[in-house]
């Protein structure tokens, strides 16, 4: 790799670590600046609806399969319904996740026989 | 003090690796194809695992190592890298009320990918504080070191391993959405919530069928906000709460 590509390199490094932490640091000292209190209160309100909006996006973006064919589209319906039916009953993180990705992969290799 | 102080540490450490194993399905397919493409067009094992090391994002790398393979100019393979990876401004101060004064925050922000801080922004509020710095640094830190493994993994053996086993690379990736539903699933608290999450959810979907992966999730949550605001509206006219 050329001296100018590591260049390239780093300076996306750079900027990205950049993009993660500056906005860190200007919250900080706007909660700084508005006292000690009341930290969630603080937040400025479209800053907290985002948050959830932006884990929701994310969910939306993985929920379309690599090869969006028909069996991965049912492996995926299968798999949610099963993955909400567990958190439903556990109300944790690990099983239900165990019990989506078993399902989603019992459904792909039933409907690739 | 000390024979306490350690324990809590290291539990909270551990509570975080665990909870952030499920992030290992989608990470580790993921970083395979990286380092087995960053091979293809022409870097080799060590570059493309420093890649991961120093960039550490996902979509931006695949397009970093492409762009650069096609011999765009690097000015603009560095613009688009970071114009990939601008959605992340809005991370960090979400998380920001529940970071404990310690100095190491700043640097541990290296680690926020949309991943970890979809879980973070979920578990954070619900540990005591003192548990929070450790439970984060195991996460990120795990999240991180199975990025760099799956991509020297994919640079060494990949051709091997998609050869080997080709369902696990397309099953294993389902960890995420599965994790994402289970997060999101707690913040559907009104009918406001619901139909603003709903509609974000659906565009998202519709934009990474349009080709537009990147744009959509910032588009989708702009989309979502919106609709959350104009709700708020009409039920103050209905006089219905919104919460």
């Amino acid at each position: 790799m050329s001296s100018a590509l590591w260049l390239a390199v780093l300076a996306s490094a750079l900027g990205t670590y950049l993009i993660r932490v500056l906005p860190l640091l200007w919250m900080r000292r706007r909660l700084r600046r508005l006292g000690e209190d009341d930290q969630v209160d603080a937040m400025p309100q479209w800053l907290g609806i985002l948050g959830p909006l932006m884990i929701a996006a994310l969910l939306g973006v993985s929920l379309v399969p690599r090869h969006p064919d028909a069996s991965a589209w049912l492996a995926t319906a299968v798999g949610v319904a099963i993955t909400l039916l567990v958190w439903y009953r556990k109300r944790s993180l690990g099983w239900p996740v165990a019990a989506g990705v078993a399902t989603y992969g019992v459904v792909i290799v039933l409907v690739g026989m | 003090m000390t024979t306490r102080t350690h324990p809590l540490r290291a539990t909270s450490w551990l509570t975080g690796m665990r909870e952030a194993t499920p992030l290992l399905g989608g990470y580790i397919p993921v970083a395979i194809s990286f380092g087995l493409i960053a091979i293809q067009t022409g870097f080799t094992a060590w570059e493309a695992t420093l890649i991961s090391v120093l960039v550490y994002a996902g979509a931006s790398q695949f397009l970093f190592i492409g762009m650069a393979a096609a011999g765009a100019p690097l000015w603009l393979v560095v613009a688009m890298t970071l114009l990939i990876n601008v959605r992340h401004v809005v991370y960090a101060p979400n998380l920001a009320p529940w970071l404990t004064a310690s100095r190491y925050w700043p640097w541990l922000m290296h680690g926020l990918t949309d991943q970890v801080f979809a879980l973070a922004h979920s578990r954070l509020p619900q540990l005591p504080e003192h548990q929070r710095l450790g439970w984060y640094t195991g996460a990120a830190l795990l999240a991180w070191a199975s990025w760099i493994a799956g991509t020297l993994l994919g640079a060494v053996a990949g051709d091997w391993l998609m050869a080997q086993w080709p369902l696990l690379g397309e099953v294993m990736p389902f960890a995420l959405p599965a994790l994402f539903l289970v997060l999101v699933m707690p913040r559907f608290t009104s009918r406001r919530w619901s139909l603003a999450l709903c509609l974000t959810i659906v565009t998202a979907m519709i934009c990474t069928l349009a080709g537009l992966t990147n744009l959509g999730i910032p588009l989708a949550a702009l989309c979502g906000a919106l609709c959350f605001y104009l709700v708020k509206f009409d039920s103050r006219q209905t006089g219905g709460s919104h919460e």
